[in-house]
């Protein structure tokens, strides 16, 4: 039983190598974990200790590498690999992102952005389906954060993920630091996006810091996972959970990472906007 | 799937190879030139790309500072980006890099100390195996055993190198309080790195042994192998050899050599 009960159950943390040793000896009160699934394709001891940790919480897989977007084709080996994780630690659930990494066979380690276009919606959709399939239940897709965007475009990305979701049958990871980040980067209103989601696709919320630098003196945030969810996204949070309802919010630190004792207040904070939606009473229920 | 190919292999060269003009035509501007655009994420994929081979190679990147390591970094991937998104396994061919990279040339141990680190890095990613009990040769037709063949765990490297680089390794942790002196001439080191359990373990092995051992997980079969380890000591005792590998949990499979005697000195 998590204190806090069911909002506290919701709320899961990224879980971060240096922490694991802390959160198997102090079982902290977050309701599951989420780990970048690349970091666990090997051997050894770090899928040794992600099955020791599965016993204690429910685990998501969040994959950077499938490469949803890539022009030359899923790399099945990839899927293969990601697939077998799967069954060995039976994730909660399994997301990955809308956006390609791997040109001319490299890897380029970075959500890159897509146009968005008829042509890159079926190319995408077709390979969700082959990895659905694969995985033998539905993905959750997440929107990215962009720096750049196309000429070619032709649908807004929160369109694009909608028909995606209608076309393929998978879910939607709403990363609201992402939305926020695109939207200012490009001067447009993140509720906006929010409204033109289908809440009923949507299956997972993340929440995370970003940093703001300037390129050529204009202000551009980047999506670095280095700080404390802004007050700007967490205001964005109750507007999401006033239109999406409850759904399983995750704390995401990726660079800088803070003790686990951050973390864990950043969930708490997370916990507490979830209880005051639902009490609210604005907010629905689960989606089936 | 022209249009989207040829949008993926413009970046790519952009983000890699550092020229921006087939991508640019294909970005908006939105108050922000697309080479500033694009530097973005150049600056992103060269920054983490270098983050996981300092990770992969902390001893190297310490012998020649940061600002080299991430100039050589930046070199390498380049000419050698990660083939899968598994970052864990990227830097496979970074030691033969820098032995090729004529500014790392005053420092003739450094390719052999990144072959240690990646050799360390394998062990620790490598495929769990389960030791084969000795009791396995029980099955085996005594005229078969000079062409018998051992599959070795995969965690294991033998790595022989004409410096110390064991020593050189040790000095250059973190916790060492003191820098001290190698002696480069001290002689070399024949090491074998495997994992046992969790950790990591590098050892030194006599020559004889490491002879012995490098030529089977080569492939080579038990006469061949055997012949390599008398060729580097006459005193050579096959049987507390063979007896060692198996109580250290080495052979994971047996084998035989495609034609029996072949393999013979």
């Amino acid at each position: 039983m998590i204190p806090g009960g069911a909002e506290a159950a919701l709320v899961g943390i990224g879980l971060r190598a240096p922490h694991a040793a802390e959160i198997l000896a102090t079982r902290p009160p977050v309701g599951w974990l989420e780990v970048h699934t690349e970091n666990y394709l090997g051997g050894g001891p770090a899928p040794r200790a992600l099955e020791r940790i599965r016993r204690q919480y429910p685990i998501a897989l969040h994959g950077v590498g499938l490469s949803l977007g890539s022009a030359e084709g899923l790399d099945r080996r990839h899927l293969a690999r990601v697939v077998d994780l799967a069954r060995r630690i039976d994730p909660m659930l399994v997301s990955e992102h809308l956006s390609w990494s791997i040109a001319g066979g490299a890897y380029l380690n970075h959500l890159l952005p897509l146009p968005y276009t008829e042509e890159s919606l079926g190319l995408v959709a077709a390979h969700v389906t082959e990895a659905q399939e694969a995985f033998g239940r539905p993905l959750l897709v997440e929107n990215p954060s962009s720096y750049l965007r196309f000429r070619d475009s032709t649908i807004p990305e929160p369109d694009f993920l909608a028909e995606l979701a209608r076309r393929t049958g998978c879910l939607l990871l709403c990363d609201l630091n992402n939305v926020f980040v695109s939207c200012r980067n490009f001067d447009e209103d993140p509720g906006a996006y929010l409204d033109r989601l289908p809440p009923a696709a949507v299956g997972e919320i993340h929440l995370a810091g970003h940093s703001r630098n300037e390129a050529d003196g204009r202000v551009i945030l980047i999506d670095d996972h280095g700080s404390r969810v802004s007050d700007d996204v967490w205001a964005l949070y109750e507007r999401a959970l006033e239109r999406f309802g409850p759904r399983p919010t995750l704390i995401e630190w990726d660079t800088d990472l803070p003790a686990l004792a951050v973390l864990l207040d950043e969930a708490r904070r997370a916990g507490t906007v979830l209880a005051r939606s639902r009490a609210g009473g604005g907010a629905r229920d689960l989606a089936a | 799937m022209t249009s989207l190919r040829e949008v993926q292999s413009a970046l790519r060269l952009a983000l890699l190879g550092g020229d921006d003009e087939p991508a640019r035509a294909w970005i908006r501007g939105d108050g922000l030139e697309p080479v500033a655009r694009i530097a973005i994420y150049r600056h992103h994929v060269g920054a983490t790309l270098t983050a996981a081979l300092r990770a992969t190679f902390p001893v190297v990147c310490r012998l020649v500072d940061e600002r080299f390591f991430a100039y050589a970094a930046d070199r390498y991937l380049q000419i050698e980006p990660p083939s899968g998104p598994c970052l864990f396994e990227y830097g496979a061919g970074f030691a033969d890099f820098l032995a090729d990279f004529p500014p790392c040339r005053p420092l003739p141990y450094l390719a052999d100390v990144a072959r240690l680190e990646w050799a360390m890095q394998s062990a620790r990613h490598a495929p769990d195996a389960i030791p084969l009990s000795i009791g396995a040769l029980r099955e085996m037709a005594p005229e078969m055993a000079a062409s018998l063949t051992l599959a070795i765990d995969p965690s294991v490297t033998l790595l022989s190198s004409p410096y110390p680089v064991d020593r050189i390794w040790r000095v250059n942790q973190a916790d060492e309080p003191e820098p001290a002196v190698v002696d480069l001439g001290a002689g070399g080191a024949r090491l074998e790195i495997r994992r046992c359990g969790d950790d990591v373990v590098v050892r030194a092995l006599d020559p004889p042994a490491f002879a012995f051992r490098r030529a089977l997980a080569g492939g080579a079969g038990l006469a061949a192998a055997t012949a390599e380890a008398l060729a580097s000591d006459p005193m050579f005792d096959l049987g507390k050899a063979f007896t060692e590998l198996f109580a250290e949990g080495l052979p994971i499979a047996l084998g035989h050599t495609p034609s029996p005697g072949g393999e013979e000195p």
